[in-house]
């Protein structure tokens, strides 16, 4: 664990050596519409903690490096790479997490995007942006098991800015698609089930958020985010609302974003001994922090 | 998890690092490139009232922040050539100061940004940038990339800018200058 701060740290302190300007996620969850100038690029760091599941212990940690670059004014493509770390002990869900796990911070995956701004928030009325993914990743998330997925992503942006732009309301539709197949697990418990068959997923994610500028510099904001995810064999297999404050930090060459994002109410598949049965505690867990950082070059 | 606790951290050692203030311009500066025959500067602040306010924001359709403004006369040989109005506008992260230099006749002689501390957008620094300002009057549409290119990167300031410049306009109008 010590080793892992110490890594992020030096990163961001390497990070912040380097020059740069920003066009930055005034939240953590929902996405703005603006894009990049033509020719400009921008470097994020993104860090998600996840954390309890209602029993036993769960601690995850995604680290997302991503480059974006301004190919047009309108239009930014991005690549990012994704690492994961995992812990958990005394949790076992039927079909989902077999046995304890230990995973030291280690490549996941990786993810290509494309963002198209089709009107500007600060121009016309109201912004809007169309964001396309493609990710791979080749460890299942919640389980920190072998896993190869397959993901496309299509996400409406809205942005609206306020008050000359001091308050800033953005909104984001997302549809998701998933092909997965896990690998097979040695030493299962007893009649655990643990498909290694194809799996298909569906996706539907709804999030909105408000972020207001303090002082200079210095925006506070909220922002829910609605999920479900529907699968072959099973269905409606969750659905959640998060919900959490964000604090945001800009200067003229980087920004930063914390966000806490904490489960309000979920459902779909749920596990016996989970100690609430208001949420979804299978794939997700009852709260997660992000923090981002970003510069431009 | 322990990780949580760690992650605060974080940002506070983002808000060590360097930040940039940059001021390119004094308002005396500023005075003597807008009016650069004038022979004199007068101060003639104005303090306005939430009436006045209002009119401006009917005329302008944005908002008038401060009822304090500072504004200089310019003069030459006893004539007046015209006003310097001080104004701050809303950037993506800070103010933007800059100053509008107006005619008797409400219009338009030109801008200086005095303070520019954004992402991007350093342009509406550049002369010619700042030059499709000149002769604009309050009929004018000041719509962005109508009247005035947009600066990919910094349209907010460029439309608080603009914007802001239509708003001086329209306080010209509705507070007669001294």
């Amino acid at each position: 664990m010590k080793n892992l701060i110490r890594l992020i740290l030096s990163a961001i302190i390497l990070l912040f050596s380097q020059a740069g300007t920003a066009d930055e996620n005034l939240l953590g969850y929902i996405k703005g519409a603006e894009t990049l100038p033509t020719g400009s690029w921008e470097i994020y760091q993104v860090l998600t903690s996840r954390s309890n599941k209602g029993t036993g212990a769960y601690g995850a940690l995604d680290s997302k490096t991503e480059f974006e670059y301004g190919v047009t004014d309108s239009f930014s493509a991005s690549a990012a790479l994704k690492m994961l770390k995992l812990e958990t002990s005394g949790i076992s869900v039927d079909g989902y997490l077999p046995k304890d796990n230990s995973l030291s911070m280690r490549p996941s995956g990786f993810e290509f995007g494309a963002k198209y701004n089709f009107l500007s928030p600060a121009k016309d009325d109201i912004g809007l942006s169309a964001y396309f993914s493609f990710e791979s990743s080749w460890i299942d998330k919640h389980s920190g098991q072998d896993k190869d997925t397959y993901t496309t992503e299509l996400l409406l942006i809205v942005q609206k800015y306020f008050l000359e732009g001091e308050l800033v309301w953005a909104t984001n539709f997302g549809l998701e698609s998933t092909y997965a197949k896990r690998h097979p697990v040695q030493d299962l418990p007893a009649n655990f089930e643990w498909s290694t068959e194809p799996e298909m997923e569906l996706g539907l994610g709804l999030g909105t958020g408000l972020s207001y500028r303090i002082v200079p510099k210095w925006f506070l904001g909220a922002e829910a985010l609605y999920e479900t995810e529907f699968e072959t064999s099973v269905g409606q297999e969750r659905w959640s609302y998060f919900a959490g404050p964000s604090i945001h930090y800009a200067s003229q060459d980087w920004w930063a974003t914390l966000t806490w994002f904490g489960q309000i109410v979920g459902g779909g598949e749920q596990f016996d001994e989970q100690d609430s049965k208001e949420l979804h505690l299978i794939e997700k867990t009852k709260e997660e922090v992000r923090f981002k950082v970003g510069f431009n070059f | 998890m322990s990780l949580n606790r760690h992650l605060y951290l974080i940002p506070l050692a983002s808000i060590s690092a360097i930040s940039y203030a940059t001021e390119y311009l004094s308002s005396e500066q500023a005075q003597k490139v807008l009016f650069p025959e004038a022979d004199t500067f007068t101060a003639v602040p104005i303090q306005l009232t939430d009436e006045q306010k209002d009119q401006i924001k009917q005329l302008a359709g944005v908002r008038q922040r401060k009822s304090e403004v500072q504004i200089w006369r310019a003069d030459k040989k006893g004539e007046v050539l015209g006003w310097m109005v001080l104004d701050e506008v809303v950037g993506k992260h800070e103010f933007i100061t800059y100053s509008a230099a107006l005619d008797p006749k409400g219009k338009v002689l030109g801008i200086e940004i005095l303070n520019y501390r954004e992402t991007h957008g350093g342009q509406v620094r550049d002369s010619k940038w700042r030059k499709q300002f000149v002769g604009k009057v309050l009929s004018d549409p000041f719509k962005l990339d109508k009247d005035v290119a947009n600066i990919s990167g910094a349209t907010l300031s460029c439309r608080n800018v603009l914007d802001g410049v239509k708003r001086l306009l329209a306080m010209q109008k509705v507070v007669s200058f001294k």
